[in-house]
C-alpha cells in the first residue's frame, strides 16, 4: 500500500506458507487459555466460523438454508489439548485436519431430537458431572432437551470466550489471511481487466469466482457485489436512515460507461477470510470532481493509520478519521470505520457503531489484530469512494496485508 | 402458527426468513449466529425486517416495520419491545436460540414463553406449491448448466479446482450468483468408499470425476450431481455404472407417496449397496427442508413419511475398490400418481 505514512514492517515475520500444525496448536492454546479465564470446562461449538477456528479444519461452506443441518460440531474440553470434532462427510469430504483420529466422529445431528439423544450420550461421556458448559446456539431440539444435556445448569455463551481467543492472530492466521487476499487480489485484477461498457455484473462474479477457485480459494463467502452507485442520496434506495443503501446485490444488468461501482468480495483460505473493496469507474477516467473524492478518503485513512497502533482504541480511530473529515463520520450508519477480520470476513471489533462510544473507547488494540479499514466519502454526482485495506497492528504502528492498486484513481 | 399455538415467531435463519418475506437478502457462505431477522405477529397478520433498505421488499411489509441493520443486541430488542403485540404475547417461538438471547428476549416478550418455533417451521415447508416446485426446476436448470460447464472442460490435466470453478462460473453467468453447495468437483477414490484425493489433484485418464452444482435461486435449492468417467471406460467401470442404474431403480421406486423414508435405505439393501456415507435423500426447498433421511437417523427415517408435494435430493452413491465411485443426486417429486425425475438421469450420460 503506498499511503503517505510509512508502515512498521520491522515487527511482523509472516511465514509465507501457513504452518498448520502450528496454526491449530497455538489457536487451541488460545482457546483453553480463554476457557480458563471464563471458568468453561467445555465449550460445544455449532457456528461453522467457530469449528474452523477451534478445530482447523477447513470445507467448502454450504448456503445459510442448508448449513444448519449438515453442520460440523467441535467440542472443546478445558483438560484436552484436542477438540472432538464431529464431521458430516456430504459427499465424502476432502476434509484435512490436525485432529487425530481418536477426536474424530460421524456428524451430530442436532436439529433432531434423535441426534440429540446420543449427543445427551456424547456429551455426558466427554464432560465430567456438573461442568460448566458453553455453547455458541441452542438449536429447537437441544434447548427442548434442556437439563437432560446440561445437568449442571443452562449452558452460558460461547460468544464472548472464543471472541476472545480470535482477536490476537497467530502468525499462521495472518499468513492465511494474506494468502486469501492474494487469491481474491489476483481474481480481482483479471476482474478489473474486463470491466468495460455492456459487461454484465453478474459476468464480473462469473469470472471472480473462476479464477479464485483455481488459485486455490476454499469457498467464496459472499454474494459478490459491484454496487452501481446513485447519481445522488436522493434517487438511491429508501433506507431506514436517509443514507446510501450498501451492498446491494447483482443482478445481470448491463454496466455503462461511467457507471461508478462499489465492489465487495471475501473469500476463504484455509478457513480464513479475505476482504476486498475498491471503487471502480466503468470505461473511463475519473473527473477531477472524482479525483477529488479519492484523495479526501485518502486522507481520511491516512489520518486514521496515523494513530493506528497497539495501545490506540477504537474510539482514537474513530475520532481521527471524523476530524479529517471535517467533523462528520465518514462511514454509512448501519456499517463501520473497520472490522476484524478472521474465520469470519467482519468479526469484532466493529468500529464506530451501536456499540456505542464507551466500548469503542474500551476496546485497546493489541499487537497482531487484524483490522479491516473502510472509510466511505460522499459527494452527489460523483459516486463518492470506497475501498478496504486490511492491516496487522504491530507495537510501533501497522503492516498492511494487501498492495491492490487504486485505479483508476490512483495507485 | 395457530397449530403450534404461537402468538410471536421470531426467526434468524435466512430460508425462515424468506418464506415469511419473500425478500432476497446479502448471500453469505455458511451458518449465522442467532439474531432477530424476521418478527412475525400472529393475531395481527405483521411482519417486521432486519433490512436497512427496501430492494425487492413485497408490498405487504411497510417501510415502517424495516428496521436496520445493528450490532447492539440491545438495539434490537428494543426494535423488538416497540412491535405491537410484543408486551401481551404468550407464546414466542425461535428457530434457533443463543444463550444471549434467551436472556435478552424475555425483556421484549415479558409475558411469554419462549419455546420451539423451527418445528412449525418445518411443517410449514415440508409441503411445495406448485409455484414453489416451479422454482425449484428452475433453480435445478442453473445447476444442471453449471455441471455441463464442467463436463465440457473434463480432460485430463484439469485440477478439481478449475473444475469447481467451472461449476460456480456458469451459474453465476447463468444470472445466479449464490452457490447452495461449493463443493463442485473430486476425483473419486479408488482406495476408499468415501475419502477422496487431495483438492489440487489433477484428473487423469480412467479417473472418475464427480460433478456437483447446487444453487440458490429466486430463494430455492437446486442439487444435482452425476460422475464422469475420463476417456475411454473399462468394463470394471461400465459394471459400477449398471450397478448405480440397478440403485436407482429402487431408489426412484422407493419415492411414492405413503412410503416411509427408511424405504430408501431398504432400496441400498435390495440393490446389495453398502449404504453410503452422506444422507440418502433431504428435502429441496428453501434450505435443507424436510425430510433427512440419512444413516445417523435410524428412527427418524423410519417414522417420516413421503406425501405428494415434497421435493427430495437423492442420492445414489456406489463404490468398488481399484475403480472408485459413481455418485449421482437427483430431485424427484413425489406426487399422487408416484415420483416424478425433475431432472434428467445424468447418470446414464456418464460414460461420454
Amino acid at each position: 500500500m503506498t499511503t503517505s505514512l510509512p508502515a512498521d514492517t520491522s515487527s511482523l515475520q509472516l511465514p509465507d506458507e501457513p504452518d498448520h500444525a502450528r496454526m491449530y496448536r497455538e489457536a487451541g492454546a488460545r482457546l483453553r487459555s480463554a476457557m480458563a479465564d471464563n471458568g468453561i470446562d467445555a465449550l460445544v461449538l455449532l457456528n461453522n466460523a467457530n469449528v474452523v477456528y477451534s478445530t482447523g479444519a477447513a470445507w467448502p461452506l454450504l448456503d445459510a438454508g442448508l448449513s444448519h443441518v449438515e453442520r460440523p460440531v467441535a467440542i472443546v474440553l478445558a483438560t484436552d489439548e484436542h477438540p472432538h470434532l464431529f464431521m458430516p462427510f456430504r459427499e465424502g469430504a476432502s476434509m484435512e485436519s490436525q485432529v487425530p483420529a481418536d477426536h474424530l466422529h460421524p456428524p451430530l445431528y442436532l436439529e433432531f431430537d434423535e441426534g440429540i439423544k446420543k449427543f445427551a450420550r456424547v456429551l455426558a461421556d466427554l464432560t465430567p458431572p456438573g461442568a460448566n458448559t458453553a455453547v455458541d446456539e441452542l438449536t429447537g431440539a437441544m434447548a427442548r432437551a434442556g437439563a437432560r444435556l446440561f445437568p449442571g445448569g443452562p449452558p452460558s455463551d460461547a460468544a464472548p470466550v472464543i471472541g476472545a481467543a480470535k482477536l490476537v492472530k497467530t502468525i499462521d492466521q495472518i499468513a492465511c489471511i494474506r494468502r486469501a487476499c492474494r487469491i481474491t487480489e489476483e481474481a480481482a485484477a483479471e476482474v478489473q481487466k474486463a470491466l468495460a461498457p455492456g459487461v454484465r455484473q453478474v459476468d464480473l462474479s462469473a469470472a471472480f469466482v473462476r479464477r479464485a477457485f483455481e488459485l486455490g480459494a476454499t469457498t467464496n463467502m459472499l454474494e459478490s457485489i459491484w454496487q452501481v452507485m446513485p447519481d445522488s442520496k436522493a434517487e438511491g434506495m429508501w433506507t431506514t436512515h436517509g443514507d446510501l443503501a450498501l451492498p446491494l446485490l447483482t443482478t445481470e444488468r448491463d454496466l455503462a460507461k461511467s457507471d461508478v461501482l462499489w465492489t465487495d468480495v471475501s473469500i476463504t483460505y484455509a478457513g480464513y477470510c479475505s476482504d476486498w473493496g475498491r471503487t471502480w469507474v466503468v470505461g473511463q477516467e475519473p473527473t477531477p470532481r472524482q479525483q477529488d473524492q479519492f484523495h479526501q478518503w485518502r486522507h481520511i485513512l491516512d489520518a486514521v493509520l496515523g494513530v493506528t497502533k497497539a495501545g490506540a482504541t477504537s474510539g482514537d480511530l474513530a475520532r481521527a478519521a471524523i476530524a479529517a473529515n471535517g467533523g462528520a463520520k465518514p462511514w454509512l450508519p448501519h456499517f463501520y470505520l473497520g472490522h476484524g477480520i478472521g474465520t469470519t470476513a467482519a468479526e469484532m471489533p466493529m468500529i464506530g457503531t451501536d456499540l456505542g462510544q464507551e466500548f469503542d473507547d474500551g476496546f485497546v488494540f493489541l499487537a497482531g489484530m487484524a483490522l479491516v479499514l473502510e472509510p466511505v466519502i460522499w459527494e452527489d454526482h460523483t459516486g463518492g469512494y470506497r475501498s478496504e485495506e486490511i492491516v496487522v497492528i504491530t507495537e510501533d504502528g501497522w503492516t498492511p496485508l494487501t498492495d491492490y492498486p487504486y485505479s483508476p484513481y490512483g495507485d | 402458527m395457530e397449530a403450534h399455538d404461537l402468538d410471536v415467531l421470531v426467526l434468524g435463519r435466512q430460508a425462515n426468513v424468506r418464506y415469511f418475506s419473500g425478500a432476497p437478502q446479502l448471500w453469505v457462505a455458511g451458518t449465522r449466529p442467532f439474531g432477530p431477522i424476521c418478527t412475525v405477529v400472529r393475531a395481527a397478520r405483521e411482519i417486521y425486517l432486519n433490512s436497512t433498505w427496501d430492494e425487492g421488499m413485497p408490498d405487504d411489509i411497510p417501510h415502517d416495520h424495516l428496521y436496520g441493520l445493528a450490532w447492539n443486541p440491545m438495539t434490537l430488542i428494543s426494535v423488538l419491545q416497540n412491535i405491537d403485540g410484543a408486551a401481551t404475547a404468550r407464546r414466542v417461538g425461535t428457530d434457533a436460540l443463543s444463550p444471549t438471547f434467551a436472556t435478552l428476549l424475555p425483556m421484549a416478550f415479558p409475558k411469554a414463553e419462549l419455546v420451539d418455533g423451527e418445528l412449525a417451521m418445518r411443517a410449514a415447508r415440508r409441503i411445495k406449491t406448485p409455484e414453489e416446485v416451479t422454482a425449484i426446476r428452475a433453480a435445478l436448470k442453473v445447476a444442471e448448466h453449471g455441471i455441463a460447464a464442467a463436463v465440457g472442460e473434463l480432460a485430463p490435466g484439469i485440477s478439481e479446482q478449475s473444475l469447481a470453478g467451472a461449476v460456480l462460473e456458469a451459474m453465476a453467468a447463468g444470472g445466479v450468483t449464490t452457490p447452495a453447495t461449493q463443493d463442485a468437483a473430486w476425483i473419486t477414490s479408488r482406495e476408499h468408499p468415501w475419502r477422496r484425493a487431495r483438492g489440487d489433484a489433477r484428473v487423469q485418464a480412467g479417473d472418475l470425476v464427480a460433478l456437483k452444482a447446487g444453487v440458490l435461486a429466486d430463494g430455492y435449492v437446486g442439487e444435482v450431481g452425476a460422475t464422469f468417467a475420463v476417456g475411454d471406460a473399462d468394463d470394471a467401470i461400465r459394471s459400477l455404472y449398471e450397478r448405480s442404474n440397478e440403485l436407482w431403480d429402487k431408489l426412484i421406486a422407493a419415492c411414492r407417496p405413503g412410503a416411509v423414508a427408511s424405504d430408501l435405505f431398504a432400496a441400498y439393501e435390495a440393490a446389495d449397496e453398502p449404504l453410503p456415507s452422506m444422507p440418502v435423500a433431504h428435502g429441496l426447498g428453501l434450505g435443507f427442508d424436510p425430510p433427512v433421511v440419512t444413516p445417523s437417523l435410524p428412527d427418524t427415517a423410519a417414522e417420516e413419511r413421503f406425501d405428494p408435494g415434497m421435493v427430495l435430493a437423492v442420492t445414489g452413491y456406489v463404490w468398488e475398490q481399484g475403480t472408485g465411485a459413481v455418485f449421482s443426486r437427483e430431485a424427484v417429486l413425489i406426487t399422487a400418481d408416484g415420483p416424478e425425475l425433475l431432472t434428467p438421469r445424468s447418470v446414464t450420460v456418464g460414460i461420454s
